[in-house]
């Protein structure tokens, strides 16, 4: 790989940084050619982050020699980095909400001509970078961050690293926040950023998009590399195992069970989303005891409003939502959980957890009425530290200590707990939305294997993902939702990736074409489309 | 967590944001005492430069706080009133709701309570037994009547997304001219030069107990103490509590958990409006003994907001706060007598106080919402 003479961009020796007795980084090699995407893939926790904050001056390595375009550099603080050329775009954007994208982009670098800011000159300044690189951040030069999508943020942060120098760019986990048609446009923008000669480097852990975007793919697990590869000569399979140690299992395995009667069972549902506009458009849908329903589709299809009907978050239009026989659709939130319907929300760090809250406190959410952990409105907080004992036990969640703040773990050991405690409900229905967003290998495959475990127990499942391996993995039948209604449900065990993928598409209803290429339907299926 | 420059003072702003945002209780404690301290010095400095003498001044502030029995009094005396309307202002600020209207609920319970009390004593025997049974009655109707007060912005707020922050403020003056219509007219004691109500039954106002004091009563204090135990257990140990401590920290989190905000933020107004409505009763039976009018009765209601934030909103931390503004008031009131050092010096001191204390205070609550500090919170 290391065909030009020419030296690259970064070249990172021996890299070694420890926090206390946790070694992060331990010896790390890593080389960034010029003009090239070099991915950093790693579970949460494997030192993706601290390398890159090595790199940027956030930290002081405890050994090992930083080279940029050959030459030996120390970097003591983030400044010193930008001014040798390298730039950060963080996961959380570093924008000043109420101010425009120009006064962002030029933050503490303005032009000035007698003491004021040169607003013309900053202004054609920027409108040329964004133009070169044909990014459509310079018709939003004008606009509040605020009201820009994250998709144009993260293109802001990008110019603004740009505006000041940066012939490399560190990307941290860039496509996290994104939808995926934004993530489409970032690839997109990062290709044209390497053709201009930039290098980048691109941290994630996920498979598909390192080998999308990426030409070369370092690995690190517990802190060391474990392979740099070209992403040309390498499979997902190989880098999950690479990553985890042992190969990820996406494949079904036959279930023994067979599902039982109707638990949850909703009926021509319509729901209005947050700015009035009906998102879901008459859906019927019904879960089984023993039965994962699976509910494909693009982000943004109205799945998010159909949880939050079924769940209380969300008043129905019209249509009723049932639980065993009973009538529950103007139930409040709290008579739901009472009830049973347990719920894994979409968004863990807004809604499933208090960040500010330790895990004892958090093991509270959504028991405020249950007991033995409140009696009579009295809080017994042994029983809930008990709780939260047991669920970072069972679940594994790291760091195992009840007393740490919620929001110091990281996504996946997030999830786990929100998983453990919603599980502990001994609920019904569990209602779980992107249980996997944003959580590494390792808890994706744990969370699997534990709704499997609840489904072969007898739990109802009602299961969203965007992610067509997950969905076909764990769903007995899948529906598909597109633009507020199912499409079409499926038996998950023969419906193809293409077939879900054009159902998905919103093709394959009657009168629609190319309805013959649709999978076969499933026979037991009570889902289906509504007129 | 920055980005070149400024990225270097960001980052420096972010390290103290995050050092002040994780500070310990005790850690709490020592900035509050530092504050405290540097304040005066700077006070002191003023005192001088205004050519007094800051060494007699200073005399002067520990004398007024702490010099003699009267001092004392007085000093429990205005810690009392701060106290019980600090905790008012913790309850509301804790679960997240901005309550500023704390002076208009005072009010509105101070008058109310000095009115049931008027009202109600022909219809009760004279002596202890008719004395206690009218202090329960008038103190319930307080806080009654600052409850529903504060109820008021609360169901706005709820149901019709009205800014508790400004009914509030619009409240307070509604309450103060209203109460000063009715104490100048229909509610005046008859022969009253002034614009006061009657007195209420001597039998009926609290017992000085240990002090030796017309305006101030141990157990009025103990009032206070028993008030900010209940609301400490309310907020740590029940569900109702949690639901509004939740509701505080993060809104999303406490609906998903099944609470719901809209009836939580008016539980909130009305606790903390009742709270502040017993201050109100408090403050009428044992300061003044009748009512008169609100535009002169202090503004305890209003330094509470101060006194809650250099608690960090914890009812218990209300307590020394409470002690602290009550000391210095005191201190103020006993310089403007004996001193030849103007009150606006004096004032401008406990502003200074105000400021050094309780801007680390403000600062954390406000910063995690502004975006400063490292972490995504």
């Amino acid at each position: 790989m290391d065909a030009s003479d020419a030296p690259p961009a970064v070249r990172l020796e021996g890299i070694t940084k420890r926090f206390g007795d946790v070694v992060a980084n331990d010896g790390v090699d890593f080389a960034l050619e010029k003009g090239s995407v070099h991915a950093l893939l790693g579970e949460n926790g494997s030192g993706k982050t601290t390398l890159m904050s090595v790199l940027y001056g956030l930290y002081d390595q405890d050994a090992g020699t930083i080279c940029v375009d050959g030459e030996p550099r120390t970097f003591d603080s983030p400044r010193d980095a930008m001014d040798a050329g390298v730039g950060m775009i963080h996961q959380h954007f570093q924008l000043v909400d109420p101010m425009t994208v120009l006064q962002n982009v030029i933050l503490g670098h303005e032009p000035t001509e007698n003491g004021l800011v040169d607003e013309a000159t900053a202004r054609e300044d920027v409108a040329a970078i964004s133009s070169r690189y044909d990014f459509d951040v310079g018709r939003h030069l004008d606009a509040r961050v605020r009201d820009l999508d994250l998709g144009i943020r993260q293109r802001v942060e990008i110019v603004k690293s740009l505006y000041r120098g940066a012939e490399v760019l560190v990307l941290d986990e860039p496509t996290a926040v994104l939808t995926p048609q934004e993530v489409e446009r970032l690839f997109d923008v990062m290709a044209e950023l390497t053709a201009a000669g930039r290098s980048l480097v691109f941290i994630t852990h996920k498979l598909d998009e390192a080998l999308t975007a990426a030409d070369r793919v370092t690995v690190l697990r517990d802190g060391e590399v474990v392979d740099t590869v070209a992403a040309a000569d390498t499979t997902e399979r190989e880098l999950a195992r690479m990553m985890v140690g042992r190969e990820v299992l996406f494949d079904r395995e036959p279930r023994e069970t067979a599902p039982g009667d109707p638990v949850l069972d909703a009926e021509g549902l319509r729901v209005r989303g947050d700015r009035g506009v009906e998102r879901v458009r008459g859906v019927d849908c019904t879960v089984r005891e023993g039965e994962i329903l699976g509910v494909a589709g693009v982000q943004g299809n109205g799945q998010t409003e159909l949880v939050e009907a079924i769940t209380g978050l969300r008043p129905v239009a019209a249509g009723t939502v049932r639980l065993r026989g009973g009538d529950v659709t103007g139930a409040s939130r709290r008579r739901r959980i009472e009830e049973g319907i347990a719920y894994v929300p979409e968004d863990r760090q807004a809604e499933g957890l208090v960040q500010d809250y330790d895990l004892v406190r958090n093991a509270l959410l959504g028991n405020q009425t249950v007991e033995p952990y409140v009696n009579r409105h009295v809080v017994d907080w042994a029983a809930a530290r008990d709780h939260a004992e047991d669920i970072v036990r069972e679940y594994d969640v790291q760091p195992p200590n009840p007393r740490a703040r919620a929001g110091s773990l990281s996504g996946g050991n997030q999830q786990k707990f929100v998983v453990g405690r919603e599980i502990a409900h001994d609920p019904d229905v569990m209602v779980a939305s992107h249980p996997t967003r944003g959580v590494d290998i390792g808890s994706i495959e744990f969370i699997h294997d534990r709704l499997l475990a609840l489904r072969d127990e007898g739990l109802a499942i009602l299961f969203v993902s965007s992610k067509l391996e997950e969905i076909r993995k764990l769903s007995d039948r899948v529906a598909v939702m597109y633009e507020g209604e199912f499409v079409d449900t499926v038996d998950a065990e023969r419906v193809t990736d293409e077939e879900l993928g054009l159902l998905m598409a919103g093709r394959g209803r009657d009168g629609d074409e190319p309805a013959d290429e649709v999978a076969e339907r499933a026979t037991d299926g009570s889902g289906g489309v509504s007129p | 967590m920055s980005d070149a420059d400024p990225g270097r003072a960001r980052a420096a702003v972010d390290r103290a944001a995050d050092r002040m945002l994780d500070a310990s209780v005790l850690q709490r404690v020592v900035v509050a005492t530092a504050s405290t301290a540097l304040a005066l010095l700077v006070g002191l400095a003023v005192v001088a430069a205004a050519g007094y003498d800051p060494l007699l001044f200073l005399g002067n502030v520990f004398e007024g706080a702490f010099g003699d029995e009267n001092a004392l009094a007085r000093t429990l005396k205005f810690a009392t009133l701060f106290i019980l309307t600090g905790v008012a202002v913790a309850v509301a600020f804790r679960a997240g709701v901005f309550n500023i209207g704390v002076q208009g609920q005072f009010v509105v319970g101070g008058v109310v309570c000095v009115v049931a009390i008027l009202r109600l004593a022909p219809a009760l025997p004279t002596g202890t037994a008719g004395g206690v049974a009218l202090l329960v009655l008038g103190t319930a109707a307080a806080a009654l009547a600052g409850g529903a007060y504060a109820a008021l912005p609360g169901v706005l707020k709820a149901y019709a997304g009205a800014n508790e922050i400004i009914t509030t403020i619009m409240l307070n003056f509604i309450a103060v001219g209203v109460v000063g219509y009715l104490v100048e007219g229909p509610l005046r004691g008859e022969g009253n030069r002034a614009p006061n109500t009657e007195r209420i039954p001597e039998y009926v106002e609290l017992p000085a107990v240990a002090f030796d004091s017309p305006d101030f009563s141990v157990v009025g204090l103990a009032v206070a103490l028993a008030v900010v135990a209940v609301v400490s257990v309310v907020m740590t140990r029940t569900d109702v509590g949690y639901d509004m401590v939740t509701s505080g920290h993060q809104e999303r989190a406490a609906t998903y958990s099944g609470v719901d905000a809209a009836r939580t933020v008016v539980a909130t107004m009305t606790l903390s409006g009742m709270i502040a409505g017993i201050a109100g009763a408090v403050f009428a039976v044992m300061v003044q003994g009748y009512y008169s009018d609100p535009s002169g009765v202090g503004t305890y209601g209003f330094d509470a907001i101060a006194v809650s934030l250099l608690a960090a909103n914890n009812p218990l931390g209300v307590v020394p706060a409470g002690l602290l503004f009550g000391a210095l008031d005191s201190a103020g009131t006993h310089i403007g007598i004996n001193s030849d050092v103007p009150v606006q010096l004096i004032d401008g001191i406990v502003g200074l106080v105000v400021l050094f204390v309780a801007a680390p205070e403000l600062f954390r609550v406000v910063a995690p919402r502004a975006g400063f500090g490292g972490d995504d919170r």
